[in-house]
């Protein structure tokens, strides 16, 4: 038995409370605030993974970026953005979906992952990546998907600004 | 140098199916959120949550198997998330700026 498996459950334990702090709290900057823990956590999931550079730029950009971009609209919205009462119907179908989806994801997982179908596939001795690795792999067979990434970006920058700037005009008249 | 955890071994199975389990529960709560949340903050991060259960499964499968491009792949996630934030969060912002309420089933003015 692995000795850092206590501290693998541990990090999972925190994952899930964190992830749960996100959906359930009222205010969305204790929610924003859950998102950063979790982040963190995340991160640290993927070091015991031995993916250091996934773990360095989920704290880069997870925690670094979007958290605070998170933060700051948490701060422009009107009352904070915090939300009136629940609908008791809608909590109970939010339950059902989020059940059935997490009996169908086990299932598939578990009976996909380490059911007797992946005894054929290759189990490679696990060694760590390095960003060379990393590198080689994005530039070589992922060049396509890597470079089109750009196109998503681009059209956020571009949309945002746009959408920024309407919302200027109409608040100026 | 962080020693990698040996995945082959028996124990090595359990993480395995704890990680796999946390990333499937980690998606429902994801999924819960997304459904009963009507703040458009608080959809946006339930989408992040989703994101990072994808994410997680997929460096764990670069981890057993030894496949760099699955790392590369949860990179491109990464970065995607990125800009589905920026987007999403323009919007909301564009949308619930001069409201009283953020209340996503409220806006009725984007109708066709």
């Amino acid at each position: 038995m692995d000795a850092r498996f206590p501290y693998l459950v541990f990090a999972c334990v925190i994952l899930l409370l964190t992830a749960l702090g996100v959906v359930l709290a009222k205010k969305p900057v204790y929610s924003a605030v859950s998102l950063l823990a979790n982040s963190l956590t995340l991160a640290v999931i993927y070091l015991m993974l031995s993916a250091e550079f996934v773990a360095i730029s989920q704290l880069i950009i997870y925690s670094g970026a979007i958290v605070v971009l998170f933060l700051f609209v948490v701060l422009l919205l009107p009352q904070g953005g915090s939300e009136s009462g629940h609908n008791r119907g809608r909590a109970v179908a939010a339950v059902i979906g989020a059940g059935t989806m997490f009996t169908a994801l086990t299932y598939a997982l578990l009976r996909g992952a380490v059911g007797p179908s992946s005894a054929a596939a290759p189990i490679v001795a696990a060694k760590a990546s390095t960003v060379l690795d990393i590198g080689r792999s994005l530039f070589g067979p992922l060049l396509i998907p890597f470079e089109l990434t750009t196109l998503p970006m681009l059209i956020a920058i571009i949309g945002a600004v746009t959408l920024w700037r309407r919302q200027e005009k109409v608040s100026r008249e | 140098m962080i020693e990698p955890f040996k995945v082959a071994t028996a124990a090595g199975t359990s993480a395995e199916t704890l990680v796999l389990l946390t990333s499937a529960i980690l998606f429902s709560i994801g999924t819960l959120g997304l459904l009963l949340r009507r703040n458009p903050m608080a959809i946006l991060m339930s989408v992040e949550l989703l994101l990072n259960s994808a994410n997680l499964v997929l460096v764990l499968a670069a981890h057993k198997h030894g496949y760099v491009d699955a790392q590369s792949a949860a990179l491109i996630v990464l970065v995607l998330g990125a800009a589905e934030a920026v987007i999403g969060l323009a919007l909301a912002l564009a949308l619930f700026r001069n409201r009283a309420s953020t209340d996503i089933d409220e806006p009725n003015e984007v109708q066709g």
